[in-house]
């Protein structure tokens, strides 16, 4: 019973649920005004993202004559309840451990790519030839940004592991961390910390990797036939996104807490997550354009991927 | 168009984010490939040809202003140069020179902005709103000399509207010089910037032989090998008098055509010092009232995308019998297709920018 109900408060308080919604909406809003400073605008106010999904939900439904309209709106309900989820997995140092038995990285792997398939299931069901084409540009830089990053996992689980075996619980990985520094500071992970760095951006679609969604080509891609509610589901569900893949990243490389009250170490883990977000995403996005989607699949296949394999081969010969 | 089982139709237009202006593209994708394209036009037909047979001689000028507003100096231009042909009048030699400035002061303008918008095109946001902020300079400049920001209203039949005083003139030297290191570093961030390259070098390739064969004007012209240029062709005004260079390249893809409008605006910031070297005193205008004889003239000049060729017909009247122009992007857009068979959809944007493309021009 208990666990029922610590499940629960995980996945609609803390640190799923409204927490991850509210820091999505600050990630995002800080994103967005640090990318405009960076290019000498002004800028909208940090709270815009969340204004966005209030205006998008006084706005009517539409779903077009040709759609498949159970996909068509189940697509965005599916995309947020599972990052709703993978974020209620998502431990944080210091302040929560996650939910017993369930920080694995394995289970992060079947649920980390749910919004890229809730955004491939969008641009199918919405029957527009842009949706097609942003559906097969999804799935396309999907399988290019998977391999690092499952590349990057077995580095870390091998790491921690040492001469036992792997680990793969984030709860090992972060009390590993908390007794030999972070990995971050790890020679031997410094280059699956660099691919894992071009993963954010990657499952963010941003800066180079701006390709499933990339306005001027395919008009926003899956997202071109949505409007009110369900658009805003879909926000909701890339600001969630944007926490868990964050907060998934720092527990992998920095996960240790600053002091001993909660309320600083959440403070500090926040801190963490927003340095990410400025280095991997808005200055990242800042800095650079976009690739052709072929060129976006040979950059992971030739030098993410071996960055996280050459921190694999390490950490294995060291064991 | 028929459609082949494997390719599916991709409608880019006539309203779309990449198209600043109408324009249908009915495109045939393979995949990401794109396999044929075809294109519809006639969204902002606006019947300017039959309003202008309707309105004097005068009102014309203020008419072929509004043709487009960025070459909405080279209309009203090219317009006047053919009444004064057919009127043989004499335009005095500053005004000349000032009809030399507005045309460049347009050009780097209009050049900037096609460059720009290409950053934008291939997602580089950053570099957009740098080329943007840097040809605010170039808009300053037009709003100091000349009151507005896009339509100068420069041009009248028999002369210009406004002088350049010496302040004037100082002003104006004063933002080339703010220009001239900006428009250097922007070359040199096009040239070498690896994404901008890895996007747009051996894309839109248009040979020599073909943008001959399309009858291709302005950059792209220039771009592809063809040394096309009628200010130095045709010279009118001022040019035979001007020391400059017209820019080529060989290469005839979308990084050479950007690369050279480049080289271009950087040309024209010379050109218009020279002009404020050169400037003679006197009239501006003609004085006194302007009588057209019957019969036809034709006058042409080098807008910032080409070549723009006016043809007026004239029955001794007060309005133009006929008036007709052609302008740059209407010989540049059917070799579309040529530097559109076999791209990919990614390309799209970057290759229909690349002609810099003036729908309102067109279709008028």
């Amino acid at each position: 019973m208990t666990n029922i109900l610590e499940a629960a408060f995980a996945i609609l308080i803390f640190p799923g649920g409204l927490f991850a919604l509210a820091l999505g909406l600050l990630l995002k809003g800080v994103d967005r005004k640090f990318y405009a400073r960076l290019q000498r605008r002004v800028g909208p106010p940090l709270i815009q993202p969340a204004l966005d999904i209030i205006k998008l939900c006084t706005k009517e439904t539409m779903i077009p004559d040709s759609a498949n309209a159970t996909a068509f709106q189940l697509a965005p309900m599916l995309g947020l309840t599972g990052v709703l989820v993978t974020a209620a997995v998502m431990p944080i140092g210091g302040v929560w451990s996650g939910v017993t038995g369930l920080g694995d990285l394995l289970i992060l792997l079947y649920l980390l790519p749910i919004p890229a398939m809730a955004m491939m299931l969008a641009g199918g069901a919405s029957s527009s030839p842009y949706g097609s084409l942003g559906f097969s540009r999804e799935m396309c830089l999907m399988f290019a940004y998977e391999m690092p990053l499952i590349a990057s996992f077995l580095a870390v689980a091998v790491r921690v592991g040492g001469a036992d075996g792997s680990a793969l619980s984030l709860d090992a990985i972060m009390s590993y961390q908390y007794l030999h520094g972070p990995l971050l500071l790890d020679p031997v992970m410094l280059p699956a910390v660099l691919a894992l760095l071009m993963f954010i951006p990657g499952t963010m679609a941003s800066g180079l990797f701006d390709i499933p969604e990339a306005e001027p080509e395919v008009l926003e891609g899956p997202l071109l036939e949505y409007s009110g509610p369900l658009l805003a589901v879909f926000n909701l569900m890339s600001a969630v996104k944007l926490t868990v893949v964050l907060q998934l990243a720092v527990a992998l490389i920095c996960p240790n807490p600053i002091g001993g009250s909660v309320v600083v170490n959440l403070a500090w883990h926040v801190f963490k997550c927003l340095t990410l977000l400025l280095v991997s995403v808005t200055c990242f996005r800042a800095a650079t354009g976009r690739l052709r989607l072929d060129q976006g699949f040979s950059f992971f296949v030739k030098y993410t991927s071996p960055l996280a394999l050459v921190s694999l081969g390490l950490a294995v010969m060291l064991r | 168009m028929s459609t082949t089982p494997s390719t599916y139709t991709l409608p880019v237009g006539p309203m779309h984010v990449a198209l600043e202006e109408p324009m249908y593209f009915n495109i045939q994708v393979e995949g990401e490939t794109v396999r044929s394209v075809d294109l519809a036009a006639g969204h902002v037909h606006r019947g300017m040809e039959a309003l202008a047979m309707n309105r004097n001689y005068f009102q014309n000028v203020t008419l072929t202003e509004r043709v487009c507003s960025l070459c909405s100096n080279s209309h009203p231009a090219t317009y006047c140069m053919a009444v004064e042909n057919l009127s043989g009048l004499f335009v005095p030699e500053r005004a000349r020179y000032l009809r030399v400035i507005a045309d460049e002061v347009k050009r780097v303008a209009s050049h900037l902005f096609n460059v720009g918008i290409m950053a934008h095109l291939v997602g580089f946001d950053s570099l957009f709103m740098h080329v943007m902020e840097v040809r605010e300079i170039m808009q300053d400049a037009k709003e100091g000399v000349y009151g507005n920001r896009m339509n100068l209203g420069q041009c009248v039949i028999g002369g210009c509207r406004t002088d350049i005083d010496a302040d004037t003139a100082a002003f104006l030297r004063g933002q080339l010089e703010q220009l001239k290191p900006q428009l250097d570093e922007i070359h040199g961030v096009y040239e070498r910037d690896p994404l901008i390259r890895a996007r747009t070098q051996g894309i839109g390739l248009l040979s020599q032989e073909e943008a001959i064969r399309h009858g291709v004007v302005g950059p792209v012209a220039r771009a592809s090998g063809v040394v096309y240029d009628i200010r130095a062709k045709a010279p009118y005004a001022v040019y035979p008098d001007l020391d400059f260079e017209v820019q080529s390249d060989t290469r005839g893809d979308v990084h050479s055509r950007a690369l050279l409008r480049l080289r271009e605006a950087a040309e024209s910031v010379r050109i218009i010092e020279q002009c404020l070297d050169m400037i003679p005193d006197g009239p501006i205008a003609v004085s006194g009232m302007v009588t057209v004889p019957p019969g036809e003239s034709v006058a042409r000049t080098e807008a910032p995308r080409g070549e723009v060729v006016y043809y007026l017909r004239s029955d001794g009247s007060d309005t133009p019998q006929r008036l007709k122009w052609r302008v740059p992007t209407y010989m540049n857009w059917e070799a579309l297709q040529v530097m559109m068979s076999g791209c990919q959809v990614a390309d799209i944007p970057l290759i229909v920018n690349s002609i810099d493309p003036c729908i309102s021009c067109t279709e008028r």
